[in-house]
């Protein structure tokens, strides 16, 4: 399998990150272009992949995860402020026969990104 | 030097041994005076952490390289605020040897609130330091977005990072 996949997990409350809204976008010369907008299902995944192996092309792409509008929106919410903005992940595909997994660990106050499997 | 030493030490190195500066008195900011120049050969760990309780409200930051082990010196950053739809730069910075910068990112009039972008170098820093990456490398330029809302606070922003991923969050 290649392409890229991501998961979403909010370590605050140690479980999956579910309905977080994804920006893809590519890097276009100087700008990002936005490609398509997701949201993570129940598992904090998304349903399908962010790309898919046949759309895998060398080059920056950014996912951008509102995590903002998800600590917001949770029901027990303490109305904190999060200290991370939207966090915002770029990365290279630099071998497109690989696969990407890149998961976001997210708490209102941190944020953590690695290239996983 | 016994393994149980070296590995407390190292975790000194990482910033993880903060308890060791907790008798600093307030308002001295104890760190091993930055010495200018290339960064550390990796595995060098000649300094140790700092307390900063009792400074004014201040942003700071702290770049911890879990590659080598080492602080993170000689990281490029450039920081940005949002205005609108885009981020204007405020400074381009390079951390000293203790991984940190040698003066706060803002303090009094130029720490502001705000939504912040602080863009780190990793590639140019791995590069450096002669770490075989792939081209393009998975990280290259690394956005780290935070929000300052109260100035009456002080901020500090601890980023741990390998070629193949980082945390940060809100430190102290």
């Amino acid at each position: 399998m290649a392409g890229i996949s991501t998961h979403v997990l909010d370590t605050d409350r140690g479980r999956p990150a579910a309905g977080v809204k994804i920006e893809l976008s590519v890097r276009e010369g100087d700008t990002w272009r936005m490609v398509k907008t997701m949201t993570t299902n129940a598992d904090g995944r998304t349903d399908g992949p962010v790309v898919a192996a046949a759309d895998a092309r060398v080059g920056e792409y950014q996912l951008e995860f509102h995590t903002d509008a998800y600590f917001k929106g949770l029901p027990d919410a303490g109305g904190e402020e999060p200290f991370v903005d939207n966090a915002v992940v770029r990365f290279s595909i630099f071998d497109v026969k690989q696969h990407y997994h890149v998961p976001l660990l997210c708490t209102p106050g941190s944020c953590t990104t690695y290239r996983g499997s | 030097m016994d393994r149980h030493a070296l590995t407390r030490r190292s975790l000194v190195g990482a910033g993880l041994g903060g308890a060791v500066m907790a008798g600093t008195a307030p308002g001295a900011l104890a760190q091993t005076s930055p010495a200018p120049g290339a960064p550390p050969k990796p595995g060098t760990l000649t300094t140790a952490p700092s307390s900063q309780m009792g400074l004014s409200p201040r942003l700071t930051m702290h770049a911890i390289d879990n590659f080598h082990g080492t602080p993170g010196a000689g990281m490029v950053c450039d920081l940005s605020i949002r205005e609108g739809d885009t981020y204007r730069l405020i400074k381009t910075v390079t951390t000293a040897p203790t991984g940190r910068t040698a003066e706060p990112l803002l303090v009094d009039d130029a720490f502001k609130a705000g939504r912040y972008e602080l863009l780190m170098h990793f590639e140019a820093y791995f590069r450096a330091l002669d770490v075989k990456l792939p081209t393009p490398n998975f990280l290259g330029l690394v956005p780290v977005r935070f929000v300052i809302r109260d100035v009456g606070q002080r901020h500090h922003l601890p980023i741990l990072f390998s070629p193949w991923g980082y945390s940060y969050y809100r430190g102290s």
